[in-house]
């Protein structure tokens, strides 16, 4: 707007056509000419991004290209020449006075933008359907994961029959029956001879199946008629009769009436009896109790003799993750507090050299917590091997960053009052801090170190697919041998910790927001004294202990780095940024932006809708919709408790590997996010507007989209440019299950030990995240 | 004594906040600073224990140059100067006596107070002091609990255990209703009159100057234009200090 007014000042002094002229010859140009900067340094960014992406797309995944006259081009350069053609009308009005449509300065960007970003994805959207009965394997087994079992019992009676008949036919059946007295009524046949079989004594109104024995006893199959097993089903009395053909595994050793070989078929009732019970799988899972000799200590206070044994909890992958949480989070906290201060402007200012030591400690925050926890332990391995101590170790690095980045803006919004008032009393620097500065940060201290658990939980469960520890290494380990199931009840387990950990974390948080004041006229005691703070202690040092076991915590392994160590890191460290390697990233780069756009915007669209149904204020408020609220609500939550890279695996198995699959897990937990946060901008609507279109008499859809929808747009674009930013930090890891992208690229180099050309990936990932960071920062910072 | 010679500040931005500013200070005067807002007050008193660096001039307390310390030098002065302030400035989510306590802060080693540990006598003081302000029963009370008045109660037990010679007082009632702008200055008055401390305190309102100071400097545009006894103001100084549009007022 101020360019505008801006050039409407000026437009009597500088020539329309020389402005259009200039933007002809360099977009941009003209612009700058009238003054307007910004304008023309975005036209001239975007006119050099476009000629980038438009001819790197062509080369490399063939965008848009068609043959005139034997020449491959990319029809995509009509729109870079419909952009410049804009460009150039626009500096010829803006020298004028006036304005041109956002149609063309946002609409042919955007729409170039997403057809690059369709073509570089190479979405498949008809496998989605096509391939749908292959994957109703994985949705059976997310609705029966393999968490509980019964014990069953097994009813069988068999018979035998002579393979084939021979000439003359047998007088009598082969000997051999056994079980229950089932019988058919023939002594032999044939592959294809109709028989027809009967029994009694099973249990009453129960389903089993027919099965065909070799004669040998050791082979057998199902029989079945048209594809479908040939089910029996007893009556109120336990009898049955079925018929059904003999199978060609009758035949498979050959139709020789001279030697009929004696086989058997098999009635078997197979029932589920008893209660539920853990299954196998569950306790790999979740824990299983094992029984231990007794230990020395018990056996000298006489609690039980040597002979006893004393029952122990192994603890299965889900607690070894809760463990890794847990440290992770404590160990942040207790390295990241320090730390913050360096990063913290107004406590820097104060010291000799300060400003440096902040821009170093902000640099070294933000480049640390670009790079994913994955990729961390990816590079951790080879310092401290695989195990959950890795794990613990890559999870924490990446914690610390991002927690101290927090603390520290936190550290800076402190009222500079009471440090004022300290300081006035004499206090020096480190009393300052002490008594100014941190009891004002504590709550949201607290708050922030709160939030990190949520995060770190979720963390937790996939660093296992790099540190081979924990439940994200178990899942790597079903889906390898294709244990749906056993994936299936993973899945289950992890949504119910990460949901429990959420819930806590969130009212723990609210309770520090609201902050009871304690009006008390008494000297408290010190904590230690009272019962509380005793309860507290242990149960710390409980957790604390068990965490440190859980995450089996070695910290002697931090001194004895694998012998390739130093190598392997001298090799990280010589970046190898050659044209071809180059080449390779940003090929790779390009996926993993434009896929994780594509499944930004379509994980929002999908979650408009639902935004709505999950907002307290439109469906929460009735009894009759209010299922609706908390239905939608736990869609939202269970579906975004799993880290994108989990979904990866279902989608492989559906559309295949590649950027479609990634794209595709990640627009699900886009959709479980975005959904929340659009939801709570729609919660946050002013009701004044709403009321005042209810009193004109406008109905429910004409109020929502006159006195809603113009006060949610600016917040929705805004969360979707946040959540793009988010997807880039997702999408860089989601190539290590699977779903394309660079992280793809970076397990790739990792595993061929070319460290150097990995080393480039990382720095391209630290670069890339960072200006996107910046970026969406400044949109959103213009959007609100 | 403290003496104030050819003082001036210019912030970095080329704001000049004092220029050439002079004037004395006899022990145990209770000298009020008038003037606009903008006119340096703040500024002023920030210089005396250089919470605010001067750009030039002396201040001289008691025979020591205050601008020519180094900054541990100037620790030990800062203790003997108590500070109060237009906002309180206390710690609102520390309790009462751990706010009073910070005033000890120049006394007690650094490695003692960061793990808050405090000796029975300061203890004793803090509470001591509450008692003499009326407000005992709060001391175990969270600050941001109290009222705006008693908030600038803990503010002043907090100056009085730095056992100062001076106090500085920095609009210490422009944040409080009428009634309690009295009672607070009251208790500086008592200050004052009680332990002989010598108080500079900036003011609004020249009916509060009237009544308690016992001389009054006023600064405009960072200069002093008058110098005097508090009665001397007449409307011609007072035109002069505040412009031609002021109208008196007085409050209750």
């Amino acid at each position: 707007m101020a360019q505008s007014a801006n050039s409407s000042t000026t437009h009597l002094t500088k020539s329309p056509t020389l402005a259009a002229l200039l933007s002809l010859v360099i977009p941009g140009a003209g612009q700058l000419y009238l003054g307007a900067r910004n304008v023309a340094l975005a036209i001239f960014v975007a006119s050099v991004a476009f000629i980038f992406l438009i001819g790197f797309t062509l080369d490399n995944f063939r965008a848009g290209k068609i043959e005139i006259g034997g020449v491959e081009t990319s029809w995509l350069w009509l729109l870079l020449v419909a952009f410049w053609l804009w460009n150039v009308w626009d500096a010829h009005q803006r020298a004028r006075g006036k304005t041109t449509t956002r149609l063309f300065s946002l609409g042919i960007p955007i729409l170039l933008i997403y057809i690059i970003a369709w073509q570089v994805t190479d979405p498949n959207f008809a496998r989605l359907v096509t391939r749908f009965s292959d994957v109703q394997i994985i949705f059976n087994a997310l609705i029966h994961p393999d968490l509980l079992t019964r014990d069953t019992e097994t009813q069988a009676g068999a018979t035998t029959i002579w393979v084939p008949c021979s000439e003359p036919p047998q007088t009598a059946a082969p000997e051999g029956n056994s079980g229950l007295p089932v019988g058919v009524n023939k002594i032999c046949g044939t592959v294809g001879d109709t028989l027809v079989m009967a029994g009694q004594g099973f249990h009453p109104n129960t389903t089993g199946n027919v099965y065909w024995l070799e004669y040998n006893g050791t082979n057998e199959v199902q029989i079945r008629a048209a594809g479908q097993p040939v089910l029996i089903t007893t009556d109120a009395d336990g009898k049955f009769t079925v018929s059904f053909e003999i199978p060609a595994f009758a035949g498979r050793e050959g139709l020789d009436p001279t030697a009929p070989i004696a086989q058997g078929i098999q009635a078997r009732f197979t029932q589920e009896v008893g209660p539920l019970k853990p299954s196998e799988n569950f306790q790999v899972l979740v824990g299983s109790i094992a029984q231990d000799p007794a230990p020395g200590w018990m056996v000298s206070l006489g609690l039980r003799s040597p002979t006893d044994t004393v029952p122990r909890f192994v603890p299965g992958g889900i607690f070894v993750t809760i463990g890794l949480g847990l440290m992770a989070t404590l160990i942040s906290i207790i390295v990241a507090a320090p730390l913050s201060f360096f990063g913290a402007r107004n406590v820097m200012a104060r010291v000799r050299g300060g400003v440096i030591i902040y821009y170093i400690a902000r640099g070294v925050f933000n480049i640390v917590r670009s790079i994913d926890t994955l990729i961390w332990a990816i590079i951790l391995v080879t310092w401290t091997g695989l195990g959950a101590f890795t794990g613990l170790l890559a999870l924490s690095i990446h914690s610390i960053a991002s927690i101290a980045k927090l603390y520290s803006e936190e550290v800076e919004h402190t009222d500079p009052g009471p440090v004022e008032a300290v300081t006035a009393t004499g206090g020096n620097l480190l009393q300052n801090i002490r008594f100014a500065v941190i009891p004002q940060i504590i709550p949201s201290f607290l708050a922030y170190s709160l939030l990190r658990w949520d995060i770190n939980m979720r963390s937790a469960t996939v660093v296992g697919f790099v540190s081979a520890a924990g439940i994200g290494f178990y899942i790597v380990e079903s889906i390898r041998k294709g244990g749906y199931r056993e994936y299936a009840a993973a899945l289950w387990c992890i949504a119910i910790v990460v949901l429990i950990v959420d819930y806590l974390s969130a009212y723990w948080r609210e309770q520090i927001v609201k902050n009871e004041n304690k009006i008390s006229t008494e000297p408290p005691k010190p904590f230690y004294k009272t019962r509380r703070g005793i309860f507290y202690t242990i149960l710390f040092a409980l957790v604390f202990v068990a965490s440190w076991n859980l995450a089996q915590v070695d910290l002697g392994k931090l001194f004895e780095p694998a012998p390739t160590f130093v190598s392997v890191l001298s090799d990280f460290a010589t970046v190898d940024l050659s044209i071809p390697v180059w080449e390779q990233i940003t090929r790779q780069l390009l996926i993993t932006i434009f896929q994780a756009l594509l499944a930004t915007t379509l994980g929002a669209l999908v979650a408009l809708p639902f935004a709505f149904l999950a907002a307290k204020n439109i469906t929460g408020r009735s009894a009759r919709t209010r299922w609706v609220y908390y239905g939608t609500r736990f869609i939202l939550s269970f579906l975004r408790s799993i880290e994108a890279i989990l979904y990866v695996s279902i989608f492989v198995f559906w559309v295949g590997i590649g950027a479609f699959a990634g794209m595709l897990a990640l627009s699900i937990t886009t959709f479980g996010l975005i959904g929340k946060l659009f939801s709570e901008a729609v919660e946050n609507i002013e009701e004044g507007s709403v009321e005042a279109l209810t009193a004109t008499g406008a109905n429910r859809l004409q109020s929502i989209a006159f006195a809603i929808v113009p006060q949610i747009v600016p917040p929705f674009i805004s969360y979707a440019i946040y959540q793009w930013d988010i997807n880039i930090r997702l999408a860089t890891i989601i190539g290590l299950a699977g779903g394309g992208g660079i992280g793809q690229l970076f397990a790739n180099y990792v595993g061929q030990l070319q460290y150097h050309k990995a080393g480039a990936v990382i720095l391209s990932i630290v670069v890339i995240v960072t200006l996107m960071d910046l970026a969406s920062a400044k949109i959103r910072e213009r959007l609100v | 004594m403290l003496r104030v010679e050819h003082l001036t500040k210019v912030f970095p931005n080329g704001t000049v906040a004092l220029k050439d500013v002079t004037f004395q200070v006899p022990d145990g005067e209770f000298l009020a600073v008038i003037g606009l807002s903008g006119s340096g007050k703040s500024t002023l008193l920030r210089c005396i224990n250089r919470l605010i660096e001067p750009t030039s001039g002396r201040i001289i307390w008691n025979d020591v140059d205050i601008t020519a310390l180094s900054q541990t030098e100037m620790r030990n002065v800062r203790r003997q100067i108590g500070f109060i302030f237009q906002q309180f400035n206390l710690v609102k989510r520390s309790t009462v006596i751990t706010n009073v306590l910070t005033g000890r802060l120049g006394y007690v080693g650094t490695a003692q107070s960061l793990a808050h540990y405090f000796s029975k006598q300061d203890t004793e003081r803090a509470l001591n002091n509450l008692e003499r302000l009326g407000l005992k029963e709060k001391a175990y009370v969270r600050a941001d609990s109290l009222s705006g008045g008693q908030q600038q109660r803990v503010a002043i037990a907090r100056a009085l255990m730095q056992e100062p010679k001076m106090i500085l007082a920095d609009e210490p009632v422009a944040s409080l209703d009428p009634v309690l702008s009295h009672s607070i200055l009251k208790y500086l008055e008592l200050l004052n009159k009680e332990d002989q401390l010598t108080v500079l305190c900036s003011l609004h309102f020249l009916d509060l100057v009237h009544r308690y100071a016992t001389h009054a400097i006023a600064l405009k545009d960072g200069q002093v234009v008058f110098q005097g006894l508090p009665q001397e103001i007449d409307d011609a100084q007072f035109k002069a200090i505040y412009g031609q549009d002021a109208q008196r007022v007085s409050i209750i």
